[in-house]
């Protein structure tokens, strides 16, 4: 019990470190990539998704993983939760994950908030779940799969099509970041708290 | 911010020293659903059969086969397991108080003839991943062995591009490149799921912790009875950690403070009333958590972790993220300029 908590403890600490480095617990980070300013958000989960599918695809056919989480798929309330979950993140300049990060950072709306919304959020979907949840979960439900598994091809090939695609955002992100940085007016700080720049 | 730290650490220490954390390896999930279906051993969420489908929205094995849903060990898991037609009526009645007979009658017409007792064997498609054809094998050994070295490489090859990197002064930096910072989430994402089997999920622990209030406030609920018990398990142990986290960052980073500073664009959007962004980031929050509630997940524990597996659900989860954000933001702005073009 110890143990999993340690461990529980230490990959938590991994994440928050992650989120802050990134930036991620500003207003500005989550909003700007909803306002197609700020590209951190999708550098920060692409760059996650690869790594993470290249490590954990490399750990099962070298035998050092027994068996990964699969989520379950409902394509509808994926897509229903997706578009409600966008509306309040675009909002609030949360995220489930950085409002906890931004308590650790110090932030008191964080914790007066966006925590309390949290908990309040989940004791509403817990009254709707048994109206809403049939609804939505009945029609394209996949059950626990994957891509390679649908399409009937080898995982690799996948990742690999995806890991393109995402090395060819990343470069045109970087690209256009770097066209920015050369008109400086581009980001201009009239601000109470800028975000810090990468360096 | 220390004083702040240390009581929420004291404080979270008492509860869990006063909670019997169970040791399960499984998350807020039952042992059924981590053994069936995430670990894929017998799945039956797709089998085909209505009422599987129907309800596996939820954790509700034990409701209708009985069994042990706590139990890490097979043996203790299954037993006391009947078939799901002992008594129909009574499981259906567990959340559908008013048709139950109804719907006992129809599971009872569809599968009359085997009321099996216990699981039945197991199928031969007992793979790891479920995807790979055993054939493969060792060419996607090959291919993983390639794949990690190729990422080695380019890892040195980058690192080797930059001046000395000094260790302190890099922990110590205000921020990282999100590249960088999102390749260490890769890697937190896959200790994560290969070790402990579980995925990084943010929004999963807050729907435990409100299950406390949710169990309190609304004792008929089938959803707190049967789906969502409330606990302090390896997820919120795992929010504790991404606090102390982003406090030891931010920390070294000389940028932890007790502070209530919005940020510049919030204060561009909504100006510098503090009861404004309380109101507005609460009601974003609980949409966000009802969001993650429908989807089964939030952007860490569904988009990221389940998209690191390659499933369709983080896609299209993260595709109505931005149908539902990008309008939304931009509305936001728009009301602001029209706000201030009307002064």
């Amino acid at each position: 019990v110890t143990m999993e908590i340690a461990k529980a403890l230490a990959l938590g600490f991994l994440f928050g470190w992650m989120l802050h480095k990134a930036g991620l617990t500003h207003y500005e980070r989550i909003v700007g990539v909803y306002r197609l300013r700020d590209m951190t958000v999708i550098q920060f989960m692409l760059t996650a998704l690869v790594v993470g599918a290249v490590l954990l695809q490399a750990s099962v056919d070298l035998g050092l993983a027994k068996a990964l989480p699969i989520p379950p798929t409902f394509l509808v309330a994926n897509l229903v939760g997706g578009v409600v979950f966008g509306i309040g993140m675009a909002t609030s300049g949360y995220c489930t994950g950085t409002v906890v990060a931004q308590v650790g950072e110090g932030r008191l709306d964080a914790l007066l908030g966006g925590l309390p919304g949290l908990i309040v959020g989940a004791v509403i979907f817990g009254l709707l779940q048994p109206y809403v949840m049939p609804l939505v979960a009945r029609s394209a439900a996949l059950g626990r799969t994957t891509l390679p598994a649908l399409l009937g091809v080898n995982p690799w090939l996948v990742i690999v099509v995806f890991g393109e695609f995402v090395i060819v955002v990343l470069y045109a992100i970087g690209r256009h970041e770097g066209r920015d940085k050369r008109r400086p007016t581009a980001t201009a700080s009239n601000s109470v708290e800028a975000p810090e720049t990468n360096s | 911010v220390r004083a702040l730290a240390v009581t929420l650490i004291v404080l979270v220490g008492l509860t869990g020293a006063a909670i019997d954390a169970r040791g399960q390896c499984s998350s807020s999930a039952s042992s059924c659903v981590s053994c069936h279906e995430a670990q894929r051993l017998h799945p039956v969420l797709a089998d085909g059969r209505p009422w599987h489908g129907d309800h596996g929205f939820g954790d509700l094995c034990a409701a209708c086969h009985g069994g042990d849903p706590v139990a890490t060990s097979k043996d203790a898991a299954h037993s006391g397991m009947h078939g799901p037609l002992v008594n129909p009526e009574q499981s259906c009645a567990g959340c559908h108080a008013g048709d139950a007979v109804q719907r006992a009658a129809r599971y009872r017409a569809t599968v009359a003839p085997a009321p099996s007792t216990g699981p039945p064997a197991p199928p031969s498609t007992l793979g790891s991943s479920g995807a790979a054809p055993s054939s493969s094998a060792t060419a996607n050994r090959l291919l993983a062995a390639v794949a990690v070295g190729l990422g080695l490489l380019l890892v040195v090859l980058v690192a080797g591009k930059r001046q000395r990197i000094r260790p302190l002064e890099w922990l110590r930096a205000k921020s990282w490149s999100a590249i960088v910072a999102g390749a260490g989430l890769g890697a937190t994402v896959t200790i994560s799921e290969a070790v402990c089997g579980r995925p990084i999920s943010a929004s999963g622990a807050f729907d435990k912790l409100a299950a406390y209030l949710g169990d309190a406030l609304f004792p008929r609920s089938p959803y707190y009875a049967y789906v969502m018990r409330p606990g302090i398990t390896w997820q919120v142990w795992l929010m504790l950690g991404v606090l102390l986290g982003s406090f030891a960052s931010a920390k070294l980073a000389r940028v932890a403070r007790v502070r209530w500073l919005p940020d510049a664009e919030w204060v561009e959007h909504f100006g510098r009333r503090r009861s404004v962004r309380l109101i507005v980031g609460f009601l974003g929050a609980v949409l966000m958590q009802v969001g993650a509630g429908i989807a089964g997940g939030c952007t860490s524990g569904l988009a990221i972790s389940g998209g690191a597996v390659l499933s369709p659900a983080a896609f299209v989860f993260m595709a109505g993220m931005f149908a539902g954000g990008i309008p939304t933001a931009l509305s936001w702005a728009r009301l602001r300029r029209g706000m201030q073009e009307k002064k």
